[in-house]
C-alpha cells in the first residue's frame, strides 16, 4: 500500500490538514484518456486508494493502464479507545491524501470506453467522496 | 480557422468582488494585452465565449469589439477555469495583427488503431508551432495505424501544413506504443504494493499503536 518511504521531514504527528477550498492543480487528465475527479473534499487513505485501484484493474483485466495521481503523504493520529483526554497526542494511525474538489485521483487508458467507465464506476464506490468520470480534453490550456 | 466576432465591454471594477459581480452578470473577466500597449480590462459574454472555445478550440481567433469603439484581434493566451463547475473564470487575450506569426500550441490527434495487444500512451497532446495568426490549424493528425509495440511517434512525424513551422523539439514524443500489461502484471503491481507496505511499516507511523500504553491506565 502507498505510504512515504522515509519518516516525514516535518512533524510526525501533524495537525489535521486544511479541508477548505478547491484544488489548485492536478485537476485535468494528463496521462490517460479518462480520469476520476473528486467533487468533494475528503481525506483519502492508502487503503481506499488501493481498493479503488484493485477494483479498476480487476475489471479491465488486461490491455489497459491505470495511473494513481495522488499520494497519501499526511499522517493522521488517533487516541486509543477508552482513553482519558490529555497525556499527549495520539499515535499516527492512517496515511491520507488531502483531497480537494476538482482533484483528479486516478487516470486510465483503455481501448473500450464502456468497459473503462464501468471500471471507474466500481472504483468510485470505494472512495469516500462524490466523484465523477472525466475525459481528457486535447489541447485545453 | 475563421475568426469569431465577440462584443465586449470595458471593466471598471477590479478585485475578487468586482470579478464575482462580473461573473454573476453572465460575463467573463478578461485582459487584453500585447504589442507593448497598455493592458485593457474587458468583460466578455460567457455563453458566446464558451461556444466559440467549444467549437474552435483553445486557439480560436477573436475579433473583439469593445463598446467604447475599440476593435482588436486577439488569441486566448491563458484560460482559467473553475475546476469543479468548469466555467471560465478569467481569460488572458493576446493582441495579434493580420499576417503576424505567432507561436501557439496546436492539439495533436491520433488516428487509426495500433497493432492488437498494444497500449497507446498519448504523451504530449499539443505541439508548439509558429504560424500566421489568422490561419492557425485546428489540429494535427498523426496515424498510429498498425504500429507495433516499442515504436513511438515524435513531433518530426507530424505533417505540418504550408506556412506552419515546428517550434518544439522534433524529438518531442507524441505517443508511445507499448505492450499492453497482462492481468498477471496488474496483479503483480498489487504484490509490489504489499511488499512496500511491509518495508514501510517498520518504524513507520501507523504501526506505533503500542507507543503510549500507559495513557489508557489513567
Amino acid at each position: 500500500m502507498l505510504m512515504p518511504r522515509k519518516p516525514p521531514k516535518g512533524f510526525r504527528k501533524p495537525h489535521h490538514p486544511d479541508r477548505h477550498g478547491a484544488s489548485k492543480g492536478g485537476n485535468r487528465v494528463v496521462f490517460g484518456e479518462f480520469g476520476i475527479q473528486a467533487i468533494e473534499s475528503a481525506y483519502l487513505t492508502n487503503r481506499q486508494i488501493e481498493a479503488a485501484r484493485i477494483a479498476m484493474t480487476r475489471h479491465i483485466k488486461r490491455g489497459g493502464k491505470v495511473w494513481i495521481t495522488v499520494f497519501p503523504d499526511q499522517a493522521l493520529t488517533k487516541k486509543p479507545a477508552e482513553t482519558r483526554m490529555g497525556s499527549g497526542k495520539g499515535s499516527p494511525e492512517w496515511w491520507v491524501a488531502n483531497i480537494k474538489p476538482g482533484r483528479v485521483l486516478f487516470e486510465m487508458s483503455f481501448p473500450n470506453e464502456q468497459i473503462a467507465r464501468e471500471a471507474m464506476r466500481r472504483a468510485i464506490h470505494k472512495l469516500p467522496m462524490k466523484c465523477r468520470i472525466v475525459t481528457r480534453e486535447v489541447g485545453e490550456s | 480557422m475563421s475568426e469569431v466576432k465577440i462584443a465586449a465591454e470595458p471593466r471598471t471594477e477590479f478585485g475578487k468582488g468586482g470579478a464575482r459581480r462580473t461573473r454573476r452578470a453572465g460575463l467573463v473577466p478578461a485582459v487584453l494585452y500585447g504589442h507593448g500597449e497598455q493592458p485593457k480590462h474587458i468583460a466578455l459574454p460567457a455563453r458566446e465565449f464558451a461556444a466559440a472555445i467549444r467549437h474552435g478550440g483553445a486557439n480560436q481567433l477573436f475579433a473583439i469589439e469593445v463598446s467604447d469603439g475599440t476593435q482588436a484581434l486577439a488569441l486566448p493566451k491563458a484560460i482559467q477555469r473553475d475546476p469543479v463547475k468548469d466555467t471560465f473564470e478569467h481569460i488572458d487575450l493576446l493582441l495579434v495583427r493580420r499576417g503576424e506569426k505567432v507561436t501557439v500550441d496546436i492539439p495533436v490527434q491520433l488516428t487509426g488503431d495500433a497493432a492488437p495487444g498494444t497500449l497507446v500512451v498519448h504523451e504530449s497532446d499539443t505541439l508548439s508551432v509558429s504560424a500566421d495568426a489568422t490561419r492557425l490549424p485546428d489540429h494535427f493528425e498523426v496515424s498510429i495505424e498498425g504500429l507495433e509495440a516499442g515504436s513511438k511517434v515524435t513531433a518530426a512525424d507530424v505533417t505540418l501544413p504550408d506556412g506552419t513551422e515546428l517550434v518544439a523539439d522534433p524529438e518531442t514524443t507524441i505517443a508511445v506504443i507499448s505492450v499492453a500489461p497482462s492481468a498477471e502484471a496488474l496483479e503483480g503491481e498489487t504484490a509490489e504494493g504489499e511488499a512496500a507496505e511491509g518495508e514501510g511499516a517498520e518504524g513507520e507511523a501507523p504501526a506505533a499503536a503500542s507507543e503510549e500504553p500507559a495513557a489508557a491506565a489513567q
